[in-house]
């Protein structure tokens, strides 16, 4: 019965070309023109971006080095120790960070604030910084080693970010990115006996560009507003059944179903499904077109999957509620206000035109209480290639949407048909 | 089969039926006649256990539907006022999806959905959109849709408005037809007089919420009979005319058409004469005068001093 009700729908979907261009192609065409015309802001090209660092340093970067020397001396003849102890200090990968991070032509977007190992903690609760730089212990030591000696792995820093700063920890990853490329080449040589005395790392590479280590991806434009795209547009699917409910209400074929002896827990049941069915079906299809069209890759298939049908079930929750309304007041007035006011609203603060909240915090707490800004955040922690583990506070929060929203809905559902 | 007990609806402040007293018996055509307002469409859905009573009850073979409809559910089909269909689906769709509504499936589904469409003549459009049928298509799909489970009663909510009087014509013939051949049991409420004298037994007469008159159509004639209705055409009408039948104390009502006057005289009374010279007095031309036998219309103008399409 219930799967009667959903294809009946799909085929009301299928015979309305006009609806399915407003649900399928619209959003593709968005994707399209603000890819492109906001990219060279997404992408930080010009943009307002300000990165607000906190750098923690463990030890101090030129006692490790007269160390590493010392111990170098050990095991290298006179002469190379000498020539190397001329050159080091164009090798200090703390202060070679350091002054990427202080250099003018980034003083505009990035601010760094230098604290104390014992201010981690506090630093971690306050969430004002995009990301927190530590230098582990032995940072110095153990780079210079790997470099000179290369019997061992370069370390990695350890950077925490800010998940609610989308595009500043964008930004930062490809920047850190740069700079681990840099440790990895001198390692590489080293552990080939290149002559590493001979070579400086190149202060311009660095410059700018800065580090990596978390192994994090960057995400182009494209990617972002396919995901803003796919969370807003989906909303549209709740109010296009919410809308087709009423209808049914109107012309008497919920009374017809009602007749027949079927359960309006049976309809209810068929609506929810249906909500959950279409929006799934409808982000797998913009999906497979940013796919196709952007070559947007999901590196976590079954992560992405597990959003996409937790934000389909919250949208339809969302189907059912405004059908339980429009029941209740007897109008379409509230599907016609989520579609026309609602959705946008909810777009804005989920940050589907642009990520607003990392700019506003207090946006991006209230962004993230919508489904859509909450799917949104989801989606981009995984594309940046984080796993399943990182947005279990967003999938939590939209099974409980949906099953709010269900609850309220089936508090509101008529007991019997409609009245006369 | 069927009673209502006492049944009332109050939406608000409004009372939209009033203590409604009425019984349907397996195999009769029972029609519920009334003007638009008059509380048929409510009735009908306390009936078909759509609304929930204010007060009252409504039996099922003696038992109450209110708390356990399903009994009566399963074997009443509903033909609504309104389109009830998905127009942007075929007529076979949708006979389609109703039927599954109706739990029927595989090749039962099949024939019953040929038999409807043959019974409703759209077995040639079967596989036509419907919003592309005419308004007397739809109406027979609707009520075609009603039929699939094979109901022992069907409940009809004026199921011809709006349609040409052929469709209208056929929409009665089926009717009639389902009752004659299937002895299924009709409700059928309308404001149309004609349609509810031609099908209909028994009859339940409505206004503002309020039973004003039931029974067979002769019963309900009786209420007129001791009284007679004289039509009298002209060549004209004015208002000296009108008065002038109003003050003759033999004349108890009297109605203006265009070029027409109806007037309610006792059964005994010879008033050819006495129109004659009013009309003369009013410097008017008669062209006819016909003794009339009361009908439902005028049963109803009689109860409620209004036309049932006022």
């Amino acid at each position: 019965m219930i799967w009667k009700i959903i294809k009946k729908q799909a085929l009301l979907f299928l015979r309305n070309p006009q609806q399915l261009v407003l649900l399928i192609a619209l959003p593709m065409i968005l994707i399209m023109i603000l890819g492109t015309a906001l990219g060279s802001v997404m992408n930080g090209e010009g943009s307002p971006i300000n990165l607000k660092l906190a750098f923690i340093e463990n030890d101090d970067e030129q006692e490790q080095v007269e160390r590493f020397l010392t111990d170098l001396a050990e095991k290298l003849p006179p002469e190379a120790v000498t020539d190397i102890e001329a050159t080091i200090s164009n090798m200090m990968p703390v202060d070679l960070l350091k002054k990427s991070l202080d250099n003018k032509e980034v003083d505009d977007f990035i601010q760094v604030s230098y604290f104390d190992p014992s201010e981690r903690e506090a630093l971690r609760k306050e969430e004002s910084y995009t990301a927190i730089i530590e230098i582990p212990e032995q940072f110095t030591y153990k780079v210079l080693e790997a470099m000179f000696l290369g019997n061992i792995e370069p370390p990695e820093l350890q950077v925490t970010y800010n998940e609610e700063e989308q595009v500043g920890t964008s930004v930062l990853t490809s920047f850190l990115t740069q700079f681990q490329t840099q440790l990895t080449k001198g390692n590489f040589l080293g552990e080939n006996g290149i002559d590493l005395s001979s070579i400086q790392i190149d202060e311009s590479i660095i410059e700018g560009e800065l580090i990596a280590v978390n192994e994090k991806n960057p995400i182009t434009s494209s990617a972002y507003y396919t995901v803003g795209m796919v969370v807003m547009n989906v909303l549209f699917i709740a109010g296009a059944i919410g809308y087709y409910a009423f209808h049914e209400k109107e012309i008497k074929v919920f009374n017809r179903i009602i007749i027949a002896d079927v359960s309006r827990w049976v309809y209810f049941i068929s609506i929810l499904l249906s909500g959950t069915i279409f929006a799934f079906i409808q982000s797998m299809l913009i999906f497979t077109f940013s796919r196709i069209v952007f070559g947007i890759i999901w590196p976590n298939l079954f992560s992405f999957l597990v959003v996409t049908l937790a934000f389909s079930f919250a949208v339809g929750g969302l189907a059912v509620l405004l059908t339980a309304l429009n029941y209740r007041v007897n109008s379409e007035t509230i599907t016609n206000f989520f579609m026309n006011i609602s959705v946008t609203l909810l777009a804005v603060l989920g940050g589907s035109f642009y990520p607003i909240g990392d700019y506003l915090p207090l946006i991006q707490t209230i962004g993230n209480m919508t489904p859509n800004g909450a799917s949104l955040t989801a989606y981009v922690t995984l594309l940046r290639g984080d796993g399943i583990a990182a947005i279990d506070s967003q999938l939590i929060y939209l099974v409980l949407f949906g099953i709010v929203m269900v609850i309220i809905a089936g508090l509101c559902f008529p007991k019997r048909g409609v009245s006369a | 089969m069927i009673e209502l007990v006492n049944l009332s609806k109050k939406y608000k402040q409004v009372d939209a039926v009033k203590n409604l007293n009425m019984f349907i018996e397996k195999g009769e055509i029972v029609g519920l006649l009334g003007p638009n307002g008059a509380g048929k469409s409510t009735a009908i859905s306390m009936l078909s256990s759509l609304v929930e009573p204010t007060s009252g009850d409504v039996r099922f073979e003696n038992n109450s539907i209110l708390k356990n409809p399903s009994p009566l559910r399963k074997v009443v089909g509903m033909v609504p006022q309104e389109i009830a269909l998905y127009t942007d689906l075929t007529a076979e769709e949708n006979l389609e999806f109703f039927g599954r509504i109706y739990k029927l499936s595989g090749k039962a589904l099949k024939r019953k959905m040929d038999e409807v469409l043959e019974q409703i003549g759209l077995t040639d459009r079967r596989k036509d959109i419907v919003k592309k049928f005419s308004g007397g298509m739809k109406r027979r799909l609707n009520i075609g849709v009603a039929m699939l489970h094979d109901p022992e009663m069907i409940i009809m909510d004026e199921p011809t408005v709006g349609i040409d009087p052929q469709s209208r014509n056929y929409i009665l013939e089926t009717v009639k037809r389902l009752n004659e051949e299937r002895q299924m049991t009709v409700l059928y409420t309308s404001h149309y007089m004609e349609e509810v004298e031609f099908l209909c037994d028994r009859i339940y007469i409505m206004d503002k919420g309020n039973l004003i008159a039931s029974g067979t159509k002769g019963e309900i004639k009786q209420i007129l009979s001791s009284e007679k209705t004289i039509s009298i055409k002209l060549d004209r009408l004015n208002d000296q005319f009108v008065e002038g039948l109003r003050e003759n104390p033999l004349v108890n009502r009297v109605t203006v058409g265009e070029k027409e006057v109806t007037i309610l005289v006792p059964r005994e009374a010879n008033m050819f004469s006495d129109v004659i010279k009013i009309a003369e007095a009013a410097e008017l031309e008669i062209y006819s005068v016909d003794n009339k036998t009361p009908t439902l219309e005028d049963v109803f103008l009689h109860l409620t001093g209004r036309a049932l399409r006022d």
